[in-house]
C-alpha cells in the first residue's frame, strides 16, 4: 500500500488556515497528471482529505506552528493521502455516527470516514500520522 | 470567499463565490447574523459560484438557518454544484436544506 513506486505529490509548510488551498492545489496538480481519475473519485477525495487538513488546522496546537507533510499518490485502483503533523498528542473520535440535522458541527470526520474507504490514525514518536485510501471507481454515496 | 448581497425587498439573496470553508464560513456567519438582526430572516444562498463546502461551511448554513427560522424567516440554498450536492446528502442534510435549482424556485411564496 505504501512505498511502491507511485509517484507522489508532496506539500510540506505549517498548518494553517491559508494552506488549505494548497492542499486543493496539490491534488489538483495530480489530477492533472492523471487524466482518467473519474472526477467523482477526486471530488469525494477531496472533500475527505479536507475534513482532515481542517481538524489539524483548527485544533493542532500549538496554534499557528504546527508544520504538516501532505503526500498524495494516485494508484491504477486507488488514490492515497498521507498527513503527517507536528501537533500535540491526538486521539481522534473515530467512528462516530454522523451528527444530528441541526448540529453546527462535528460533520468533519463522519465525512470523511463515509468518503474513504481507508482512515487510519496513528501517532509515531512526535507526529501525529493519518493515511487516507479511496478505492477508485466505486458508486458514489447516496 | 467574497459574496455579493442582493436586497429583493422581501428577501435577501446572498451569493458566496469559491470555497465555503472554515476560512469563509465565519464571514458568511457574521452577515447573517447582521441581516436576521436587522429583520431581514428570509435568505437565499445562491450557491452557483460554491466549487467546494466542507463541513464548516455547512454548519454555517444550518446556523443561518435555525437564526432565520427563529426570526420567522428561512434559509434557503439554490443553484448548488455537484460537490455541494453531494455534501448535503451524505450528510442528510438535504432533509432540512431542500436544495432549490434555482433561486427563482428557492424565493418562490416570498
Amino acid at each position: 500500500m505504501t512505498g511502491d513506486a507511485a509517484p507522489g505529490y508532496e506539500l510540506e509548510g505549517f498548518a494553517v488556515p491559508d494552506q488549505l488551498d494548497a492542499v486543493h492545489t496539490l491534488l489538483a496538480q495530480a489530477v492533472e497528471e492523471h487524466p482518467s481519475l473519474d472526477p467523482m473519485d477526486v471530488m469525494l477525495f477531496e472533500t475527505a482529505i479536507i475534513e482532515i487538513a481542517n481538524n489539524v488546522v483548527e485544533y493542532g496546537r500549538p496554534a499557528g506552528e504546527v508544520r504538516w507533510k501532505f503526500t498524495i499518490r494516485v494508484r491504477e485502483d486507488e488514490i492515497e493521502a498521507e498527513l503527517d503533523d507536528t501537533g500535540q498528542v491526538f486521539t481522534p473520535a473515530q467512528g462516530k455516527a454522523m451528527p444530528g440535522e441541526d448540529a453546527e458541527g462535528g460533520r468533519g470526520l463522519p465525512i470523511a470516514e463515509a468518503l474513504l474507504d481507508q482512515i487510519e490514525f496513528r501517532r509515531v514518536d512526535d507526529t501525529n500520522h493519518w493515511h487516507m485510501v479511496r478505492r477508485l471507481g466505486q458508486t458514489p454515496p447516496g | 470567499m467574497s459574496f455579493e448581497e442582493t436586497d429583493q425587498g422581501t428577501y435577501v439573496v446572498l451569493t458566496p463565490e469559491g470555497k465555503f470553508n472554515l476560512v469563509s464560513a465565519p464571514l458568511f456567519t457574521a452577515r447573517v447574523d447582521d441581516l436576521v438582526a436587522a429583520d431581514k430572516a428570509r435568505l437565499v444562498v445562491d450557491l452557483h459560484a460554491v466549487d467546494f463546502i466542507d463541513s464548516s461551511g455547512l454548519g454555517a448554513l444550518i446556523g443561518g438557518l435555525k437564526k432565520a427560522r427563529g426570526n420567522d424567516g428561512d434559509l434557503r440554498v439554490a443553484a448548488a454544484g455537484s460537490q455541494v450536492l453531494a455534501v448535503l446528502k451524505l450528510t442528510n442534510l438535504d432533509r432540512i436544506l431542500s436544495p432549490y435549482p434555482t433561486v427563482e424556485e428557492a424565493r418562490h411564496d416570498w
